[in-house]
């Protein structure tokens, strides 16, 4: 679904590379976690991925990108936008700001598609639906929580039915109750077969929604594969994402000989205690 | 920042009709009242010059703004509201703190600079639309001002002010001017010079020592817009440059005028393309850190 | 700082259609400037808008916000343009350089009747017309949605910012800032206390944009609009009859040669 090749970027006026040679590949139906320290090149590669880059930042470009079949940098924007659905950082800029419901908002990009009216409120009744948002339809966008408002965001993003939708960093305003919510869509958006690339640092709670994890570190993809096996790799610490308590209390186990040097190393409470399960035995024994 | 619609040709054609025509009646209606003014507007209220300042000028006004509002990009209209709301937002804040100037240009300018007259005259007319549907109607006959503020610092930003800290007060002062010339037919024709306390006693000043009303509010525009606009500009200036190059450096306007002057930066040559796995390419890096 | 002023009522004036109370605001502002007569003033008050404002439920509300507005331009007009009028010849009082003429009373009244219909008419719609509304109308009526985009988003954003300046603003304050002294000192001390606010919300824009862009604002499709404005074929008709007065006003001190 979205095949990146040699890919290396720098900003305009800049005398770096903010990526390079940049290879990756996302099946479809599939959430991919990438994760990376702040300025390590997240927003970049999903400004990549969706089209702004180099439709709107400009800079220099090279390698090949395609999504869904289309090749980004060829296209145009307004091409690469109804293929590729992006959901920002802050919930607060991501509001159009010109609509004042909610359902409205939701309506927004497919006004500006032109869809007709009754496609509209049958496809906002069903985003509404499947996010849980439907008491919040005829409230103003300003006057919800942060994690509504997210919610919000990324409503109107899938209401726009692009099959890959990239979100970058989604939580990171967020509080703890609103990022679990913004999580919580993601499982459901898993089923619906979308492609979602989902840029994070939350690692614990990427292993439980991603299959796949990316790792970007010093302007490259430093390692790659299964969620569980990434996001427990020591070297997170190395590249600034840090891994978590549970993945090194194991380490340190597995250190000490008090888990078997083979031991798959945790990353969230339900790989762990599967782990210290043969941990508790062991001492036993 | 490039525009997903590219406008067709009749557009264009219209939207420069619609510039000019613009232009044409904000100049025919101020000549009008001021060169060949009527004898009988000083003399009483009985005549149209009310109708004309403000028929003239709103219409002018808008024309210019559908003309204008088609060359913006999504980024530079994505800015204008943010632009806006640091008008009113600073412009209610100064007159509450007591500061005798206006200091409700600020977004114009700083649009000017970055997007160019045509962002900044949308800009300057919505500012007033927007103010005078909020706060006070009394802001929206004087849209036009704003349009010559957006004009003025859009084609200041072209020839460089904006590149040399000192220059900027200068471009305020000579654009206050021409808003003080262009205001006080609004003010004499449609409020009589009475706009608030401070002004119109300064009016009454001016009437008393025998000046005429056009000639009274000219003069108080005189004696207040130069130095304010020279100090937005300058407050603009320092703005300007606390923002980072790279946000300045995305407007097609500041990279086209050089703005904030030429900037040349090479990039070292790309690393050969990697031929290495994910993981190799990782256990470079963990090496290359370790090192450091 | 309020958003807008709209006073959320469910009144005939509320549920007419936003475009119809423009072209009547519109209507309303040129037949008073065209006919400046004092009395012209007078009669559109009394007959159009104290009515308008009574059915609207609004009443209250327009009073009280149009008064804090008209008594200072009032006041000043009278004082400055009764005492200074260039043109006042009959004089019925005098003090110094300061003479109090019929001329320059009537010049006042004149003026300041027309001033009254400009700000309580303007006041009057907007009081009955969500911004919102008005908006969707207008674009329907072919308006750029980028006008429509801008105004709505900034009348949204002017209260979120104006809490960022005031927290800045209280932030400073705690930090031992004074806002006494001279002027120039007082500016010096506003620069500190504006630039975190614009540099935050400038830097933004980068963002606003690109999810704009995301949802194909400014893409070349023709828009269409998910909420209808109710619009009825007597409104229409009414529309072009308030047209037709404002030409009639322009036309009438012509034709009677009153000028």
């Amino acid at each position: 679904m979205i095949k990146l090749s040699d890919v290396s970027y720098a900003y305009p006026d800049t005398d770096h590379y903010t990526l390079t040679n940049v290879d990756l590949d996302v099946p479809q139906g599939e959430v991919v976690g990438i994760v990376g320290a702040s300025g390590a090149g997240k927003t970049t590669l999903a400004k990549i991925i969706s089209g702004f880059i180099p439709h709107v930042d400009g800079g220099a470009l090279s390698g090949r990108i395609e999504v869904d079949g289309i090749n980004l940098p060829e296209s145009t924007l307004a091409i690469a936008v109804s293929h590729v659905g992006l959901v920002i950082q802050s919930p607060f800029n991501q509001i159009s700001g010109a609509k004042f419901t909610v359902r409205e908002e939701l309506a927004f990009g497919l006004e500006n598609q032109g869809v007709e009216r009754e496609e509209m409120a049958t496809r906002v009744g069903e985003v509404a639906k499947l996010l849980g948002i439907e008491t919040l339809l005829d409230r103003s966008p300003y006057a919800l929580s942060g994690g509504q408002q997210q919610l919000v965001a990324i409503a109107s993003m899938i209401i726009m039915r692009t099959p890959v939708l990239v979100m970058d960093e989604p939580t990171s305003q967020l509080d703890p109750g609103g990022t679990r919510m913004v999580f919580d869509v993601m499982s459901k958006l898993r089923d619906s077969g979308i492609t979602l690339v989902v840029f994070e640092h939350k690692v614990e709670l990427l292993r439980e929604h991603a299959s796949t994890v990316h790792v970007i570190a010093d302007h490259q993809i430093v390692a790659s594969g299964p969620a569980r096996k990434v996001l427990s790799d020591p070297r997170l610490e190395k590249w600034a994402i840090g891994t978590t308590r549970y993945t090194r209390a194991a380490a340190l186990a597995e250190e000490k000989s008090l888990l078997p040097k083979s031991t798959e190393l945790p990353v969230s409470l339900e790989d762990s205690i599967d782990v210290f399960k043969g941990f508790k035995n062991l001492k036993k024994g | 920042m490039s525009s997903t619609a590219v406008p067709a040709d009749s557009k264009k054609v219209r939207n420069r009709i619609f510039i000019a025509l613009g232009t044409i009646i904000i100049i025919a209606t101020y000549l009008y009242l001021v060169v060949g003014q009527p004898t009988d507007i000083a003399k009483s209220s009985f005549s149209q010059a009310g109708l004309i300042a403000i028929a003239g000028y709103v219409i002018g006004a808008i024309l210019l703004a559908v003309g204008a509002i088609h060359r913006l990009p999504t980024a530079t209209v994505a800015m204008v509201p943010v632009a806006i709301a640091l008008n009113i937002v600073v412009g209610q804040l100064v007159s509450v703190i007591g500061i005798p100037v206006y200091l409700d240009s600020i977004g114009t300018i700083l649009v000017s600079a970055l997007a160019g007259p045509a962002a900044g005259v949308v800009t300057g007319i919505l500012t007033n639309v927007i103010w005078g549907l909020t706060l006070s109607p009394i802001a929206l006959p004087y849209a036009v001002v704003q349009v010559v503020i957006g004009v003025m610092a859009g084609y200041a930003a072209r020839i460089g002010v904006f590149r040399l800290f000192y220059l900027a007060p200068i471009a305020g002062a000579i654009t206050g001017l021409v808003c003080a010339i262009v205001s006080a037919p609004i003010s004499a024709f449609v409020f009589g010079g009475a706009t608030g306390g401070g002004t119109g006693a300064i009016v009454g000043a001016f009437q008393a020592m025998g000046q005429s009303l056009l000639g009274a509010t000219t003069l108080q525009g005189l004696m207040s817009d130069p130095l304010d606009k020279a100090i937005t500009f300058t407050i603009v200036v320092l703005i300007l440059a606390a923002l980072p190059s790279r946000f300045r450096n995305r407007f097609p306007f500041v990279r086209e005028y050089h703005v904030f002057g030429r900037k040349n930066q090479a990039l070292p040559t790309l690393p050969a393309p990697a031929q290495k796995t994910a993981d190799a390419v990782a256990a470079d890096v963990a090496d290359a850190t370790d090192k450091k | 700082m309020p958003t807008s002023l709209f006073d959320n009522r469910k009144s005939v004036i509320h549920r007419l259609n936003p475009v119809t109370k423009l072209v009547a605001l519109l209507a309303i502002i040129v037949i008073v400037f065209a006919i400046p007569v004092w009395w012209v003033s007078a009669i559109v008050l009394v007959v159009v808008i104290v009515p308008a404002a009574v059915i609207s439920g609004s009443g209250g509300r327009l009073l009280s916000l149009s008064l804090k507005i008209l008594i200072p331009i009032l006041l000043v007009l009278f004082i400055v343009q009764g005492l200074t009028f260039p043109g006042g010849e009959t004089i019925l009082w005098r003090w110094g350089v300061l003479k109090l003429t019929t001329e320059g009373l009537l010049f006042a009244l004149g003026v300041g009747s027309r001033i009254i219909v400009l700000i309580l008419a303007s006041i009057l719609l907007v009081l009955t017309t969500h911004p919102g509304q008005l908006m969707s109308a207008l674009s329907e009526h072919g308006m750029s949605p980028k006008f429509a985009y801008i105004i709505s988003s900034t009348l949204q954003l002017i209260p979120a910012f104006s809490d960022r300046a005031n927290s800045i603003l209280l932030a400073q304050q705690a930090r031992g800032l004074s806002l006494k002294g001279s002027p120039f000192r007082r500016i010096k001390v506003m620069l500190p206390l504006l630039s975190p606010l614009v540099l935050g919300m400038f830097t933004d824009v980068e963002e606003r944009s690109t999810a704009m862009e995301a949802r194909a604002f400014g893409s070349p499709a023709k828009r269409t609009s998910l909420i209808p404005v109710p619009d009825t074929t007597l409104q229409r008709v009414l529309r072009w009859v308030f047209v037709a007065l404002a030409l009639g006003a322009i036309a009438t001190p012509i034709l009677m040669g009153i000028l």
